[in-house]
């Protein structure tokens, strides 16, 4: 099996955990499953990440897929709450774009089907 | 957050990458070659002994096949994972690297070209059936030949006629092969990337599960301990000289790495830390090398041999210095280990000992989050579990280390969290 509802399901849990415990108390999430890919928004409200850590979130979050990293450990996205799986979130997604507007984050995480 | 940390380096492209592993098995080969002439071996005798040994743990290819054989078989080994790696087009990441030095290594002990196939075979079955590209899987099929020696105990331990036993071995070699990925997925999870050598810890479990039905049918399957057991100087200055062409490729792709080479110590190691991403290549390359003259240093200063179990130890933390480990992470688990080996009395200069704590490094992530006190009794704890847990799969789990290292992982952490306080 492929698992990939819950592939996706893991990438929002590991994003989630990160931003609550490192920036904000309110965070909006839209899951969106088009036919060749899945969309995923967020917004991260008043965040206070500074410009440089914002620059870092979007080149990790855009390193490249790589799909033999997340085969062998998708599982372990949003599974401990003490250290962020970036470079894996970064490994399970095709694309991100990663803006700060009038003080909230927002994020579009773009993961193509398996072709 | 931990991010990646700004270096100039020059910016080497796929082929290149693969060059630099590509010395490896090169090296090998005429290396083997040398051996042979030099020692007056018979190559294909010792080819044809390393094919058609069990290969169970421990069984060491340099006693077995002779020294240039065993070198031939690495290097055979190190070009058909080379070319997997450009046939599929994989970025070169750390953890390929580490995957690809692992195999290398294991190829002196327990790995060669006959047992190794079908584990392939059936991760491309596996790929077949849930309609996904082979790329996807390569990875963990790589660190899956871990459980070679069980197609070989099969084929060549004289339990079924030799003309239906190779067939046999192999199926079950495909059946791993379909098995593993799912299995080494699912098994992280016990550890949350604690243990590097996650492969092991799954393989532990499927040797486990194997051996344990094997033994109900009446077959033995037990440790072996055949090793090599002279001093061989040449075998230093090759690695030593290896190590040092890391070194000197890190500086040459980053002028700056021994300036830099401090950044890499503040990462824990726990899965997934890329170097090559956070830290570039060129430090990657710098802190492989380094490791690899520390473990050799390890190796001289106990007395110890430089044997196949010994090499694989070391070219697997060489691997993994892509992939987690660095000196500050490593050093509590080693002296953990080297107290209580010097506690119960163990002779420090065996084998066995040396291998254990160059493999105990699989927890170095346990040292990285938690610290140096965390960090030596995790490395206690390990060798306590690996001088016993071998005779569960019965040697057939090459990674023994990686099934012990998940084992300590999985208790200690969840109790050291027990012990802190906040959200």
């Amino acid at each position: 099996m492929r698992h990939e509802t819950k592939k996706i399901c893991r990438i929002v849990d590991e994003l989630t955990t990160l931003f609550l415990r490192e920036d904000t108390n309110e965070v909006d999430f839209k899951i969106k499953k088009e036919q060749d890919r899945t969309l995923i928004q967020i917004t991260d409200y008043e965040t206070h990440l500074s410009d440089e850590e914002i620059a870092h979130l979007k080149e990790t979050l855009n390193a490249q897929r790589q799909y033999e990293i997340e085969e062998y450990y998708w599982q372990l996205a949003g599974e401990t709450d003490d250290e962020a799986e970036l470079t894996l979130v970064g490994a399970m997604i095709d694309a991100a774009t990663v803006e700060k507007r009038a003080g909230n984050l927002y994020i579009e995480l773009v993961r193509l089907n398996v072709r | 957050m931990i991010f990646k940390q700004k270096v100039t380096e020059l910016d080497l492209h796929k082929e290149q990458k693969l060059a630099v592993l590509g010395v490896f098995p090169v090296v090998f080969l005429f290396f083997g070659i040398f051996q042979v002439i030099m020692a007056k071996e018979s190559l294909g005798y010792g080819l044809l002994k390393i094919a058609s040994s069990p290969t169970i743990l421990i069984t060491d290819f340099f006693e077995v096949g002779g020294v240039g054989a065993s070198f031939i078989n690495a290097a055979v080994i190190g070009f058909f994972n080379l070319y997997l790696l450009k046939r599929f087009k994989l970025r070169i990441n750390g953890l390929l690297i580490a995957a690809f030095m692992t195999v290398l290594g294991f190829s002196f002990f327990g790995k060669n070209f006959l047992n190794i196939l079908p584990l392939y075979l059936g991760g491309y079955f596996y790929a077949l059936y849930q309609k996904i590209p082979m790329k996807n899987v390569i990875l963990v099929i790589m660190f899956s030949t871990a459980l070679a020696p069980l197609v070989s105990e099969i084929a060549f331990s004289g339990v079924f006629p030799v003309q239906y036993s190779y067939v046999m071995g192999a199926s079950i070699g495909i059946l791993i092969g379909f098995i593993i990925v799912p299995l080494s997925s699912h098994m992280i999870r016990f550890h949350d990337g604690f243990n590097l050598y996650n492969i092991g810890f799954a393989s532990g479990i499927i040797g486990t599960v194997f051996t344990s039905v094997l033994r109900s049918f009446k077959m033995d399957i037990g440790p072996e301990n055949i090793l090599y057991l002279k001093h061989n100087t040449s075998l230093y200055i090759l690695l030593g000289v290896l190590f040092l062409y890391l070194i000197i490729i890190g500086f040459w792709i980053n002028a700056h790495a021994l300036k830099e080479y401090a950044q890499i110590l503040k990462y824990r190691g726990r899965t997934i830390t890329d170097f090559t991403q956070l830290v570039g290549y060129g430090l990657t390359f710098f802190n492989m090398g380094v490791m690899g003259i520390l473990s050799l240093g390890i190796v001289m200063l106990f007395k110890g041999i430089l044997n196949g179990p010994v090499i694989a130890g070391i070219f697997t933390i060489v691997g993994f210095s892509a992939f987690g480990k660095h000196p500050k992470n490593c050093f509590p688990i080693v002296l953990g280990v080297l107290i209580a080996g010097y506690l119960i009395g163990m002779d420090l200069s065996s084998t066995g000992f040396i291998i254990s704590v160059l493999f105990s490094t699989t927890i170095a992530p346990i040292a990285g989050t938690y610290g140096l006190g965390i960090g030596i009794i995790a490395g206690m704890l390990h060798l306590a579990l690996v001088t016993n847990i071998g005779v569960i799969h019965g040697g057939i789990n090459l990674y023994n280390n990686g099934f012990s290292g998940g084992l300590v992982a999985g208790f200690l952490v969840p109790i050291v969290d027990a012990f802190r306080k906040g959200d």
